[in-house]
């Protein structure tokens, strides 16, 4: 890294001295410093105009709206938009089905494919080689081959419009298993065999000393699940028929045709909060798992 | 393993309380599904249910073939002649490298090449004229959107990486619409490019530019979906590059200091080197999304204006939901499956041949 000067003491040198040429160059570094903060910070906020938009709009009245909807900061502060926004609109109903939805499948893909992984890696059983090989041909089925099947397979049980209809289709992450086989396998089984000396079981070893050690990955894999599953669309949006099962992603993708609409502008946009908001906290919080899982997820790491 | 070790007695019965759940549910939601979609292609199958009548390959002669076929060499010869281009220097370089991958490669080349021949006569139509319009959208869409989204992630990455302090935060910041529901990230971008009241047409305006209905013109709607595009995900592309910068000896930077090479030349010849491995999973998940876009043209087109920006999947899905034909979609998914299976299989060779 390199140190900044503190620019509010310029070391006084003599001109023509060896320590004037390096204070001048620590001087360029500390300019070229800040030329470069400038300019990120510039374009950053660039990138997040359309956010920092749809904020200002969520929190101006739609009388305001109506007369300029360009600016960056609320032209006339209410909250009034999110109180309609859960009172007036199926929003908070999709909001708690994809709360139920999001909960459930994030939970369910943890814990299979955390077991799953730590067999893959760690248990030598005969057609070992044979499953992993076909649980990673999965890689290669993209969910849009096998969602019409699917559909017409829960219609036939009658299911659709239901909680597991929405969860269980999605719990079968081959992506998940790759992850914690890949991370199961740098674990040294010095770990696992020097606990199994002490007469600790297969289980023992697994709760013990692989989920403890696991956790990075484990909440790596819980926090990519969580967003896949809170941002899905295509899913619910053939599963579901029923507007009130809608989970909040298709539920808001279903009010496109308002839009257009200028007339309620504000809270259409505090819809669209509302709807990011989970995803955005547990990314701000987590942000270290999220951006690790994505290049575990790449078998890079 | 030694086999005195408790964990090297691994059962099989035991081991299943491990995979066994999760491979009930894999069989059930991934394997009988996929196993299905084929069956399902060869079957006349309608949405209610109501008939399901075994119909032979009708579905894919739907799909790909139509009235009064003809064959000429001047049929798309711009497409076909890159094809046959590319066949011969992946020919070319199998002479050398001794690869029956790659010479199977240029073979499948070339017989799409000559496949791509064939088209209605002056008398003739598609029996799926949309199909082929969007597969030509979902192509369009992925040779825009991948360098741009690459591009951008990879300038992003060198961005985030530099020698200043604070690379994270921007990481971070550039991060976020990745994580943002479809249906949020297209609604702030339909409303950005409104031309009523979108910040673009407003700020264009200082430029002295009419307000122009990005998402209701033919000629600009895709590149709109590109872009709205290229600002949801690249966020992932940024991820990748990162990690690999990491990975780059930092040793290489130094040695090409020594040597007096400028900014330039170091990325040239040292980092994407360094990257070559990212590059090319990257470029191949980035190809595989753009056959699956789907939800930002349902959401901010529907496919229009005029289908111009109606994608493969897109057409799937109405095809099996709109007018209810199951079977089609299902000939039409497993189309989509063996396209990204072979892109798929491309990453797999390169990756290998990376170790």
């Amino acid at each position: 890294m390199v140190t900044q000067m503190d620019s509010s003491t310029p070391p006084v040198v003599s001109r023509h001295s060896p320590g004037n040429a390096r204070a001048r160059r620590r001087g360029r570094k500390a300019a070229g410093s800040v030329v470069y903060h400038v300019l990120m910070a510039t374009v950053v906020f660039v990138w997040l105009v359309p956010l920092i938009w749809m904020l200002s709009m969520s929190l101006s009245t739609d009388e305001s709206l109506r007369i300029n909807a360009s600016s960056l900061i609320p032209t006339d502060f209410t909250l009034e938009n999110f109180r309609n926004a859960f009172a007036l609109s199926l929003v908070g109903r999709w909001f708690l089905n994809s709360v139920i939805v999001t909960a459930s499948t994030t939970l369910l893909t943890v814990v299979l494919c955390t077991l799953a992984g730590y067999a893959f890696a760690k248990l030598p059983f005969p057609g070992r080689a044979l499953l992993y090989a076909v649980v990673l041909g999965g890689l290669m089925v993209p969910f849009e081959a096998v969602f019409i099947p699917l559909f017409t397979t829960v219609a036939d049980l009658g299911q659709h419009n239901t909680y597991p209809a929405l969860i269980l289709p999605r719990i079968a992450s081959a992506l998940g298993v790759f992850v914690m086989t890949q991370f199961f396998s740098k674990v040294p089984k010095e770990y696992s065999e020097a606990a199994m000396v002490d007469g600790a079981g297969r289980w023992t070893v697994f709760f013990r000393i692989m989920l403890p050690l696991a956790r990075p990955a484990i909440l790596s894999l819980a926090i990519l699940a969580f967003v896949w599953s809170w941002n899905d669309y295509l899913w619910p949006l053939v599963s579901v028929s029923d507007r009130e099962m809608f989970t909040i992603t298709p539920g808001l993708a279903s009010l496109k045709l308002q839009w257009s609409n200028a007339q309620d502008l504000g809270s259409i946009m505090a819809r669209g909060v509302v709807g990011a908001a989970p995803v955005l906290i547990v990314f701000l919080i987590f942000q270290r798992y999220l951006l690790r899982g994505i290049t575990l997820t790449s078998g890079e790491k | 393993m030694r086999r005195s070790s408790a964990v090297g007695r691994a059962g099989f019965a035991p081991s299943m309380l491990f995979v066994g759940p999760f491979l009930l549910v894999y069989a059930v939601f991934v394997i009988y599904p996929l196993l299905q979609a084929v069956r399902m292609s060869f079957y006349d199958w309608d949405l209610l249910g109501m008939a399901r009548e075994w119909v032979g390959g009708e579905n894919y002669i739907r799909m790909l073939w139509g009235t009064d076929m003809q064959w000429d060499v001047a049929h798309l010869w711009l497409q076909r002649l890159l094809i046959v281009a590319a066949a011969a220097f992946i020919g070319w370089r199998a002479t050398r490298s001794k690869s029956r991958f790659q010479w199977a490669g240029a073979a499948a080349l070339v017989v799409l090449a000559v496949v791509l021949g064939f088209h209605p006569g002056p008398d003739g139509l598609w029996y799926d004229p949309l199909f082929w319009t969007s597969l030509e959208h979902t192509l369009q869409f992925t040779l825009m959107s991948t360098p741009l989204i690459i591009g951008l992630g990879l300038a992003m990455a060198l961005a985030v990486n530099s020698k200043h302090r604070g690379g994270r935060f921007y990481q971070v910041a550039f991060f976020i619409p990745y994580v943002l529901p479809i249906s949020v990230a297209t609604l702030v971008w339909s409303n950005v490019l409104s031309p009523g009241r979108g910040i673009l047409a407003e700020f264009l305006a200082n430029f002295g530019v009419e307000p122009i209905s990005w998402l209701g013109d033919q000629r600009f709607a895709m590149v709109a979906i590109v872009v709205t595009t290229a600002w949801w995900t690249v966020g992932f592309n940024l991820v990748m590059f990162s990690a690999g910068l990491q990975d780059v000896d930092p040793t290489l930077y130094e040695a090409a200091m020594l040597d007096g090479a400028g900014a330039w030349h170091r990325f040239l010849n040292v980092t994407l080197p360094g990257l070559r491995h990212v590059l090319a999973l990257v470029v191949v998940m980035q190809v595989i999304v753009g056959f699956a876009v789907f939800g930002q043209v349902n959401i901010m087109t529907s496919g229009g204006p005029g289908n111009a920006t109606r994608t493969l999947v897109l057409h799937l899905y109405e095809t099996g939901f709109t007018q209810k034909h199951l079977g089609a979609a299902a000939a039409m998914a497993i189309f989509l499956f063996v396209v990204m299976f072979v892109v798929a299989l491309i990453q797999l060779r390169l990756m290998r041949e990376e170790k």
